[in-house]
């Protein structure tokens, strides 16, 4: 997988893409875990290069908006391709975590 | 090398020639480095070399040669020997190669210990699969008016699929799942999902209150975050009605006794154990005489082949499409068959479970 991250006004945008599954789902959740500072108030992590999440994948997901959410944090999703917003859909994950169409709809809430 | 010698690091044991060597050897199993000269009375270096492995397969040798003497230099690394120095010996060259030595020797202890872990690992993820493999019912039910298959290809390290039938009654329960992940938190998981279904669905009709009910209990304690995604249903053999609740999966397929296939509707429940206080609901569809439901997991549409492409549903549809079905395994074989020829020889990295049930 590769990442890159965007921080201003207490929002940090994370873009992960690639591939994820059993194989890379720790390091995934590590360097999520990894970017978020204290000062973050909205996370969002737009996922429009994500070419494939398996299910290990998803519970990193939903790990990292728990955590979040604990603290207090809005956490959101966006940018899904197809196949990833089919696998959110029919998971039902997209009733549990908040999944926009594009950055700038995740930021407005 | 004073300094290693009086701290103790290093311990010398000397013999005077290659017969008395391998006796020190035999009654000192610590003895980690062999320090030899080629030329001795009673057994030369060279013998004593091909003998080493026989008392400890661990043992490294460093041999001791004459300046330019390739011929016994290149036998004895052929014979195992670890390195070699020559004489005139320079002690700080001698020095290193000790060290060198026995770091090799540590590492390659550690080597055999992380060896030892993971066979001892792999054992476990074998137990792991067997318990997989030992829930699986062994008979399906079946009767003069319906008869059910199903089949699972597991992965080479231990997927989460299940299924499973049982009597409720006059009517049958059915289930298909995937736990999220594989290995053995998977497998542990899947006990619960699957010790939770059974225990929920005695004395309840209703796919939804029980999919309602396992969803609660897998949600209590649950710190990690697993799920698991299920087709669970309840089948009536009298009315020939099919009632089904969905969490998280793929919804089942319909194959018609005329050759026409159709996903059948979703009921939108969420993967059970990640959402606390959820409903599930459910739908119901008639059997007609040789119509066929088809259930499955993820394994099948998200079988990839080399070129990372996925099976996909669209494949799925086109296998059915049209299909005069002989039986209820028939389905499972020709989605299994289908698969695996567009596979190839990737490897097989999610379970895969087809489970069938069919109007006679």
């Amino acid at each position: 997988m590769e990442f890159s991250h965007d921080r201003s006004d207490e929002i940090l945008v994370i873009n992960a893409s690639g591939r994820v599954d059993g194989s890379n789902a720790s390091d995934f959740l590590d360097t999520l875990q990894g970017l978020f500072e204290p000062g973050d108030q909205q996370i969002i992590l737009d996922l429009g290069g994500l070419e494939y999440i398996s299910s290990a994948g998803l519970r990193v997901l939903l790990m990292a908006a728990q955590n979040l959410d604990k603290d207090n944090k809005s956490f959101s999703i966006c940018s899904l391709t197809d196949s990833v917003s089919d696998v959110f859909r029919i998971s039902g994950f997209d009733q549990i975590i908040k999944v926009f169409p594009t950055v700038d709809a995740a930021k407005q809430g | 090398m004073r300094r290693q010698i009086r701290s103790q690091e290093y311990e010398f044991v000397f013999a005077q020639n290659g017969v008395e060597a391998l006796q020190t050897l035999n009654d000192d199993s610590t003895i980690d480095m062999v320090l030899s000269d080629i030329n001795m009375p009673k057994m030369d270096g060279l013998t004593l070399l091909q003998q080493l492995p026989e008392v400890n397969p661990n043992l490294r040798a460093v041999i001791i040669s004459a300046y330019g003497d390739m011929d016994n230099i290149r036998t004895a690394m052929n014979r195992g020997a670890f390195d070699f120095v020559t004489k005139p010996i320079d002690f700080d060259d001698l020095k290193i190669t000790i060290a060198r030595t026995l770091d090799h020797l540590a590492e390659w202890r550690d080597a055999l210990a992380s060896r030892d872990q993971l066979v001892a690992l792999q054992n476990e993820l074998g137990i792991a699969s067997q318990l997989q493999q030992s829930i699986l019912p062994k008979q399906a039910p079946s009767s003069h008016s319906f008869e059910m298959a199903a089949e699972m290809e597991p992965a080479r390290n231990v997927g989460g699929d299940f299924y499973d039938y049982f009597k409720l009654g006059d009517e049958i329960g059915l289930v298909v799942a995937d736990v999220s992940g594989k290995g053995i938190p998977a497998s542990m998981f899947m006990m619960s999902s699957r010790t939770a279904l059974k225990g929920s669905a005695i004395g309840v009709c209703e796919p939804k209150a029980v999919l309602t009910e396992v969803n609660r209990q897998l949600h209590a304690d649950n710190p990690t975050c697993m799920f698991v995604t299920m087709v669970y249903a309840v089948f009536n053999p009298a009315t020939n009605i099919l009632t089904y609740s969905i969490a998280g999966h793929d919804p089942p397929l319909k194959l018609s006794v005329d050759g026409k296939v159709t996903e059948l509707p979703q009921t939108d429940g969420v993967a059970l154990g990640i959402a606390p206080a959820v409903e599930y609901s459910q739908q119901s569809v008639k059997l007609e005489s040789g119509d066929t439901v088809f259930i499955f997991t993820d394994g099948v549409t998200e079988a990839m082949n080399h070129n990372n492409e996925q099976f996909g549903m669209e494949r799925l549809l086109e296998t059915f499409d049209g299909v005069e079905l002989n039986s209820a395994a028939d389905a499972n074989q020709r989605v299994i068959g289908e698969v695996r020829r567009f596979v190839g020889g990737a490897i097989q990295s999610d379970d895969i479970t087809c489970l069938a049930l069919r109007r006679l």
